[in-house]
């Protein structure tokens, strides 16, 4: 079974549901983005998903994409660095976990192989790159088995009922499971929900292979009630970055601890 | 062109969020089944013929020729469709793809505008509601294409993030189409994408390429020696370019937008002089520009629709095989080149399709006099009359602009009194 697996089933048997708090490597700068990971750390994260900024972020909503944008705004974050502060975050925290998103080309012109071998060493167990599906990652997969990485996969209300099914087996670490059509957080471009949360839920959960996320939309202690029992982790993203925005770190660390107190 | 499974040698593919994974599905299978359709193919035909005024010229340039004193030179008018670009190729075949699938919304991306016009145009003839992308500084310098395709009922959305160019506006719509797939369709407006769209936008633009070998035959008794398109995004070259591929004895040479100078920043030459290099971003592989940690750039052109940051998959493939040279032309060649065609020819090209002409120009007088070459004159200049009065320092434009200001205010005022 993957590290990851292991380690979000060891941890749900103390706590209901896990935490996955989103952080914007280099936003507003790479020192308070470190800074802030820290603070959700101390406060008992369980996983810090730290996204790696790209120019084009399509698969995200205008919180995201203006964080992204601001990162990459009069300083040039390098893929190598992430790996080395984020590194030194997974060490001296060491009760919790982080896993890396990002989108395909920053990864790409980095070096997939080079990436996961560095994740490895820096005890980064989990990639999340929203624009690889499963089928043009085949090298990615062989160098993840290599190194004992998990490549995260996405499900979504809209997946085919046999692709789901494919995906929730192939499913390493944890699945993540896109609660609702759209980008992530609010923005002009959220979809109607398809079907119940619930039945979508027990539906992957049928398949599944590794314990499953719920990420997009995730807002509020009632979002985080309502898959409590049905996933094990919940994904806030963009409603952190959100209250970061607000009103700093004070502000982000009354959400986290609203939603997982 | 086939592609294999989606791909061109090491270029495209379809690299999408999953959340897109079922209309994009359902996009491939009814392409295939459209195309194969000959309805289907009968209506396209009509519409193409009927409604944007297909076949278009192919016009030989005798002062031109006589000018540069080499080869022939043709155009292949495609300034002459309905909307003035070849742009209304693709959007006639798409939408009617739309009305197949049963979908009521297009969505599309626009940098110079033409698409977003031919979009607006298309979507108000067949009933369909729709959204237009436009990257913010593109708003600004066309701002006549979003005051029609406004006219036309379309709701124009102006795109401030990033760069506030094509790329941002492409981000925005997938992100649209993220959302509301179940009832909308990507018109995507280039030959770009994930798959099938650079395969199917290159299918319907194919019949420039198809025109050309008939009415080459029929002017002039053979094929031509060399075409030559711009490239932007690449549909108007994959257009000319495909039926000729077979054709060993035709030379085909793509112009990038060389822009101000080539240091990144200042231009859009993504294939030639290695200045581009292998990417995978918004759904596709292909050469992008884009600096040491994978982050796309900003780019330059005169023209709106050649500045964006990457390029089709099928045209970088043919460049990196060698069956398609690419050249680049400087912002001001592609005044100058834009200026003699007015002059010798008495025919408005645009900004974009100048940079084909500039292309040939530099090559017309080394080529043999018997020799003969196609322009694709991929688009019309009217949309252009602010940027090239500018270009060309006209100094009565701006005395007219402040005119038309005052008496268009004066105008307002009167209005907003009679209303009161």
């Amino acid at each position: 079974m993957s590290q990851l697996a292991n380690y979000i089933s060891d941890k749900r048997q103390q706590k209901p549901i896990l935490s996955m708090t989103h952080v914007v490597y280099g936003y507003p700068t790479v020192k308070d983005s470190l800074d802030w990971m820290a603070t959700l750390l101390e406060a008992g994260a369980d996983f810090i998903e730290v996204q790696f900024p790209f120019s084009d972020p399509v698969a995200d909503g205008p919180t995201i994409v203006a964080a992204c944008h601001g990162a990459l705004h009069n300083q040039k974050p390098s893929v190598e660095e992430c790996l080395t502060d984020i590194g030194k975050l997974a060490r001296d925290f060491p009760e919790s976990r982080i896993v890396l998103m990002s989108y395909l080309n920053p990864m790409y012109h980095f070096g997939l192989e080079k990436l996961v071998k560095r994740c490895a060493e820096e005890n980064i167990l989990g990639l999340i790159l929203p624009d690889l599906p499963y089928e043009q990652a085949g090298d990615l997969r062989t160098y993840c088995d290599a190194h004992g990485i998990d490549p995260v996969w996405l499900v979504t209300p809209v997946t085919p009922k046999d692709r789901l099914a494919f995906l929730a087996k192939e499913a390493r670490g944890f699945l993540y499971c896109v609660a609702r059509s759209g980008v992530t957080g609010n923005s002009n471009h959220n979809g109607e929900k398809q079907q119940s949360l619930d039945e979508y839920l027990a539906e992957i959960n049928s398949h599944a292979n590794a314990p499953m996320g719920v990420g997009f939309g995730i807002r509020e202690k009632a979002h985080v009630d309502a898959i409590t029992g049905k996933a094990d982790v919940a994904i806030v993203g963009s409603a952190l970055l959100d209250a970061y925005n607000k009103g700093g770190k004070e502000e982000g660390l009354k959400l986290f601890n609203s939603l997982f107190d | 062109m086939q592609s294999n499974n989606g791909y061109y040698g090491e270029f495209g593919g379809s690299y999408i969020p999953e959340i897109l994974y079922p209309s994009q599905q359902q996009i491939l299978k009814a392409f295939e089944e459209a195309k194969n359709d000959p309805e289907f193919i009968a209506e396209l035909k009509d519409t193409w013929q009927n409604y944007s005024g297909r076949p278009t010229p192919l016009t030989f340039c005798k002062n031109l020729t006589d000018h540069f004193g080499g080869a022939q030179i043709y155009l292949k008018r495609e300034d002459l469709n309905q909307s003035g670009a070849h742009k209304m190729n693709n959007v006639i075949g798409q939408a009617l793809l739309v009305k197949r699938m049963g979908k009521k919304r297009v969505i599309a991306e626009t940098g110079a505008g033409q698409h977003g016009v031919a979009t607006a145009l298309i979507a108000a003839r067949l009933g369909l509601e729709c959204t237009i992308y436009m990257g913010a500084k593109d708003v600004k310098r066309q701002y006549p294409n979003v005051f029609w395709m406004k006219q036309l009922g379309a709701t124009v959305v102006s795109v401030a993030e990033g760069s506030q160019t094509l790329r941002d506006a492409l981000d925005e719509a997938l992100r649209d189409w993220s959302s509301s797939h179940e009832e909308s369709h990507y018109l995507i407006g280039t030959t770009c994408g994930c798959a099938p769209f650079p395969e199917m936008v290159a299918f319907f633009q194919s019949v420039i390429g198809e025109e050309v070998k008939e009415q080459s035959q029929a002017q002039f008794g053979q094929y031509p020696d060399r075409l030559y398109a711009c490239v932007g995004g690449g549909s108007n070259a994959a257009g000319i370019f495909l039926p000729f591929l077979d054709e060993k004895n035709v030379e085909m040479i793509g112009v990038e937008a060389g822009g101000k100078g080539l240091e990144l920043g200042q231009h859009s030459i993504r294939l030639s002089h290695g200045l581009g290099t292998k990417g995978i971003a918004q759904g596709f592989a292909t050469m992008f520009l884009q600096d040491e940690n994978g982050q796309l750039q900003e780019t330059h052109s005169i023209a709106a629709g050649l500045d964006y940051v990457g390029v089709s998959p099928i045209i970088a493939h043919l460049a990196q095989e060698g069956r398609i040279q690419m050249k680049y032309a400087m912002d001001d060649e592609v005044v100058d080149a834009c200026s003699l065609l007015l002059r010798k020819e008495g025919i408005i090209p645009a900004l974009e399709s100048s940079h084909a002409l500039a292309g040939a120009f530099k090559d017309a007088p080394n080529l043999p006099k018997d020799s003969r070459i196609v322009i694709n004159l991929s688009g019309r200049g009217d949309k252009d009359i602010f940027n090239v009065a500018k270009a060309m320092n006209d100094e009565t434009f701006p005395e007219f602009l402040e005119d038309y200001l005052a008496d268009y205010k004066d105008h307002l005022n009167n209005a907003d009194k009679g209303e009161a």
